[in-house]
């Protein structure tokens, strides 16, 4: 059987949060004052509404007080946010993407804080680990172990004592709870610490040319943890799962914002005579860019529903490769160059920093550059397709 | 073939380089960075490379000016737009309103207004053609009556009085002197009913509204003009009464000779910059014991960046040399298209050298935002098809 068709609680979420984005997103975050991107001000009355309405909390179990949403259900809320602003859904996507690995699984250390997480409705997540991930044009060099920016010294009663720091951090500026990657003398620790321990720092850093969302640098001053803090170890895909398709999910908001403004767009504007989305040259490259996001879009969904589904691989259903990867390979270029020529369908109002058009051209930059390069992604792909590892 | 430059040729590319080097490189990504556009202007410097002849290098020798020819106009161009393309711009958008002059005004203009130009520091041309309503009917312009220019001219006695606006005007808001495209017969097309005008910056009832925000080329102006009832003496009008649209090209093939090869130089040079860039980085960056330059993802892309500027390079002299022997032919265009294409290709690769290397560089972002704006100007279907009809006729 194959079955392309969303589940009734799946089009609920998407029409909600269209709504929403309609109605309450859209008319504060296309406000021309906060469209240059040096200057965006996070929406945080719009994602505290967004909290309200579950979105927060969405990937949880029903009976810890989410709404057991699995991964495609979460990139479709999160390309719906994207298309209203792409910061508020860049921290919503990061919360929902560790509270899939932190708490979903229903036992564990992490559970003590699983009340605090569901009741506060600005307790967002975020991941302080090793620095760069990316390997970029060093992939073919040495296989180094990642570079060790926060240490763990052992304390007695089995706790750690936290030093260094982590830069780039999505979501630090706002986040309670911190998944900690750690580098003891033996091996890699993964640790939920909450923002208000003793030792831990956070300072705010332009986002600017580095990510959507807010971004911080994490300090960590001799902070102490309790043994009991420690995460389990599976939890090492926590830097790897970045990227992932929520990322692409909310990449194509971007384009999608994009291409809904030049398809309302090309049927007002007057040019040559006749409305310009009757030129060929308009009505083409109008086409272009929706083909590209559509195709983008079945690469994304067809890699959650992989995530959700891993029988689906087991009985052959899908192939068995680096979907995730191939999907943002495709989708981080299809956006950005369906951003590019949708702005261009705008003449010089494309490249004005009042309007969204070139605001759209530049998140997908981001989203095009960021996390892992495409160019190391390209590589990781041929290792799976290949069967190799690289030495 | 002779690719070799005369002395005066290298000259003036050397003055640019050094001005590029040692004026406009330290201040480019201060400029950038302001954020109030009315602000980012440097009159100081602007009037330093004016007393190095970069404003008025055009002007034919026999008004006063240096009447350098088109391949070394290409050349300082590409130097400027090494050093920042919105200051390179600043300075040719000069050029490419004394070319006008120089061509369609009479004696008795050109000494009204080129004698002026020259010998003031702060003297800026500009030429009003956009308008809210259209951009690309000026440029491929249908022959509904409606379409185009809306700016109106009505004539009494021995003035015209002008009523309308422009938007995106280049220097509209620092310019003294502005070429005009006014629709003095509302019942004809385009092509038959707009008067080009020269109008200075102190005409009554002129006055400069918005200026506009862009996301590249910060230093360049763009500002909307606005006239309510301004008044201009119709010895003002250059050539005849509805006749812009067949004397204000500048020459007699019916293209805006300068303007293509302008747009095409600049990107010359930001690729230059691009490349730049990216071999210091790729020298000196090491990552995981190794330089970059060692890596074989980034020999590609370096390869490709060198490969696409070295063709533009051949596209824009070649074109330069073509019209310093008075051959225009749709190679001009075509060389403005193909720059949209190599200028973004080129700075985008030069940032995805900066990011696989975990450098996420000011400079490099600049550059890419600064060659965004060609897909308005000079890679636009319109701009593309506009060439392409003057192939195909």
């Amino acid at each position: 059987m194959y079955n392309l068709r969303l589940s009734t609680e799946q089009l609920e979420f998407r029409d909600t949060v269209r709504d929403f984005v309609v109605r309450e997103v859209k008319p504060v975050a296309l406000k021309s004052g906060r469209l240059e991107a040096s200057e965006r001000q996070l929406l945080t009355a719009i994602l505290d509404q967004a909290a309200q309405m579950g979105l927060r909390t969405m990937a949880l179990g029903e009976d810890s007080g989410g709404a057991a949403a699995d991964l495609l259900t979460c990139c479709i809320v999160i390309e719906e946010l994207a298309t209203g602003d792409v910061d508020v859904a860049a921290v919503l996507a990061e919360t929902v993407r560790l509270s899939r690995i932190i708490f979903v699984p229903s036992t564990g250390p992490a559970q003590q804080y699983l009340p605090l997480f569901v009741a506060d409705d600005h307790c967002h997540l975020a991941f302080a680990g090793h620095g760069d991930t990316r390997l970029g044009a060093n992939y073919h060099g040495r296989r180094a172990a990642p570079h060790a920016t926060i240490t763990g010294s052992p304390a007695d009663n089995g706790d750690l004592i936290l030093n260094g720091n982590a830069e780039g951090v999505r979501n630090a500026p706002i986040a309670k709870l911190f998944a900690v990657e750690a580098v003891t003398d033996r091996k890699r620790e993964f640790l939920l610490v909450p923002a208000d321990t003793p030792g831990l720092s956070v300072l705010a850093q332009a986002s600017g040319l580095r990510g959507h969302g807010v971004v911080g640098s994490v300090a960590f001053a001799d902070c102490r943890v309790r043994a009991d803090q420690r995460l389990d170890g599976k939890l090492i895909d926590i830097a790897a799962e970045q990227g992932g398709p929520l990322d692409q999910a909310l990449n194509l908001g971007i384009g999608r914002a994009a291409y809904e403004a030049a398809l309302d767009y090309v049927p007002l504007r007057v040019q040559g005579g006749r409305r310009i989305v009757e030129h060929q040259a308009i009505g083409a490259k109008l086409a272009e860019i929706a083909v590209s996001l559509e195709v983008a879009r079945a690469a994304v969904w067809q890699a959650a529903f992989a995530a959700d589904h891993p029988e689906a691989i087991a009985d052959r259903s899908l192939p068995d490769l680096p979907l995730a990867m191939m999907a943002k390979v495709f989708t981080s270029g299809a956006v950005y160059r369906a951003a590019k020529d949708a702005a261009e369908l705008f003449g010089a109002m494309g490249v004005m920093r009042d309007m969204p058009l070139q605001k759209y051209v530049h998140d997908a930059l981001i989203c095009l550059h960021a996390a892992n390069g495409n160019a190391d992604d390209k590589l990781r792909i041929a290792e799976a397709l290949a069967g190799y590892r690289r030495p | 073939m002779d690719f070799s430059l005369n002395e005066e040729q290298r000259a003036w590319q050397m003055k640019a380089r050094k001005f590029a080097l040692e004026e406009i490189r330290p201040v480019s990504l201060a400029r950038d960075r302001i954020a109030d556009p009315r602000e980012t202007f440097d009159w100081e410097l602007f009037k330093k490379g004016s007393r190095l002849g970069f404003r008025t290098l055009a002007v034919p020798k026999e008004w006063g000016g240096h009447g350098l020819d088109f391949v070394t106009q290409a050349l300082v161009m590409a130097e400027l737009a090494k050093g920042d393309s919105a200051i390179s711009k600043a300075f040719s958008q000069c050029w490419k309103w004394s070319h006008l002059i120089a061509a369609v005004c009479t004696d008795e203009q050109k000494g009204r207004f080129l004698k002026p130009f020259l010998a003031d520091d702060t003297f800026v041309l500009g030429k009003g053609i956009t308008e809210p309503s259209g951009g690309s009917d000026n440029r491929l312009p249908p022959d509904d009556p409606k379409a185009g220019v809306k700016l109106r001219g009505e004539r009494r006695g021995d003035e015209w009085i002008l009523n309308g606006e422009k938007a995106f005007i280049a220097n509209g808001n620092i310019g003294k002197l502005f070429f005009l495209d006014v629709r003095t017969d509302p019942r004809a097309p385009l092509r038959e009913g707009v008067t080009l005008f020269l109008v200075p910056h102190d005409t009554p009832g002129f006055r400069v509204g918005k200026v506009f925000n862009k996301s590249g080329w910060r230093f360049y102006q763009n500002a909307e003009m606005i006239f309510e009832n301004a008044r201009v003496p119709h010895a003002n009008v250059v050539g005849e009464v509805n006749g812009a649209y067949r004397k204000s090209s500048g020459d007699t093939s019916g293209g805006d000779i300068f303007g293509d090869l302008e747009l095409a130089a600049n990107a010359l040079g930001v690729c230059d910059a691009a490349c730049e860039q990216a071999l210091a980085l790729a020298r000196t960056k090491m990552q995981g014991g190794k330089l970059l330059k060692e890596q074989q993802l980034v020999q590609l892309k370096i390869n490709k960046m060198h490969m696409l500027t070295e063709a533009l390079r051949s596209f824009v002299l070649r074109v330069a040399c073509e019209h310093d022997q008075k051959m225009h032919s749709p190679n001009a265009g075509l060389a403005m298209n193909f720059s949209t294409d190599v200028i973004q290709e080129v700075t985008e690769l030069n940032m995805d050298i900066h990011d696989s290397a975990g450098c996420m560089d000011e400079g490099a972002d600049k550059l890419v935002r600064d060659a965004f704006i060609w897909s308005h100007l000079a890679g636009d279907s319109v701009q593309r098809m506009k060439v392409a009809r003057r192939i195909i006729k």
